[in-house]
């Protein structure tokens, strides 16, 4: 049996700069899939990964390493044509940050995000990304572990 | 930039009450003032976050320490120096379950 953190836990993210990440909300997997495929021929970015972080919201994270002003340029890019509200949002969030933010944990009913699709190469920015999600999963596991036995 | 593992949420935070006190100054007008007291009051904070970066077992132990010293609104640190000095970068309390931006 898994054992999960107490709801009230704070919210667990990977945060980056380098890596073009994108957070789209209220849309169908074909549509998430059209605009991963789209940017990444326009951009030449190697390759994707599709998360599924709740119904109807998904991420999106490419291979290739950028800088921050490129990363921006092109979550804007993607945020203009798509005319999706929740990803314009998360570019004006992004931008004040000065750099981009994923959900790893769960968070109140929302369950982590899985991955649903892999398409070109994985080597660079997708590897460390997944490398962190590893990381980030064994040490909420861990904490989970010792809470209970406290308890 | 090195990847950075994020923790942020809404909480309840202790932070300490200040108390007012007027002081006439030399020049003759009547100033306030303000002064710590001992006491401690319990404030919600809507968002607050920690950005962690460095080795797995820091991280490890920055992560568990987060979630009893409540962040002083947005924190950068290397999880090593977190772990030295927590007192520097937060107050005690408790993370709640609460709607929040990823800001």
């Amino acid at each position: 049996m898994t054992k999960k953190l107490n709801p009230c836990s704070p919210i667990f993210g990977l945060s980056d700069d380098e890596a073009v990440m994108v957070d789209f909300d209220n849309v169908s997997f074909k549509t998430i899939k059209y605009w991963a495929f789209r940017t990444m021929k326009f951009h030449k970015l190697e390759g994707f990964i599709i998360l599924r972080s709740s119904k109807g919201c998904y991420h999106v994270v490419f291979n290739r390493s950028v800088d921050w002003s490129e990363n921006m340029r092109i979550v804007a890019w993607i945020a203009l044509l798509s005319n999706n509200k929740g990803l314009q949002k998360y570019h004006l969030l992004q931008c004040i940050k000065e750099s981009s933010t994923l959900r790893m944990s769960t968070k109140k009913q929302k369950p982590s995000p899985r991955i649903v699709y892999r398409y070109g190469k994985q080597n660079t920015q997708i590897r460390c990304f997944l490398q962190y999600r590893k990381l980030i999963k064994n040490i909420i596991k861990k904490i989970a572990k010792n809470l209970c036995d406290k308890a | 930039m090195t990847k950075r593992i994020v923790v942020y949420g809404s909480y309840v935070a202790k932070k300490p009450v200040f108390q007012r006190y007027w002081k006439r100054r030399v020049d003759g007008i009547k100033q306030r003032y303000w002064k710590k007291t001992t006491r401690y009051k319990k404030v919600v904070v809507s968002s607050g976050r920690y950005e962690f970066y460095g080795k797995g077992r820091d991280l490890y132990g920055a992560i568990w320490l987060a979630h009893q010293i409540m962040p002083n609104g947005y924190v950068v640190v290397s999880a090593a120096e977190f772990l030295a000095h927590p007192e520097k970068y937060g107050t005690g309390g408790f993370w709640i379950d609460k709607e929040v931006e990823s800001l």
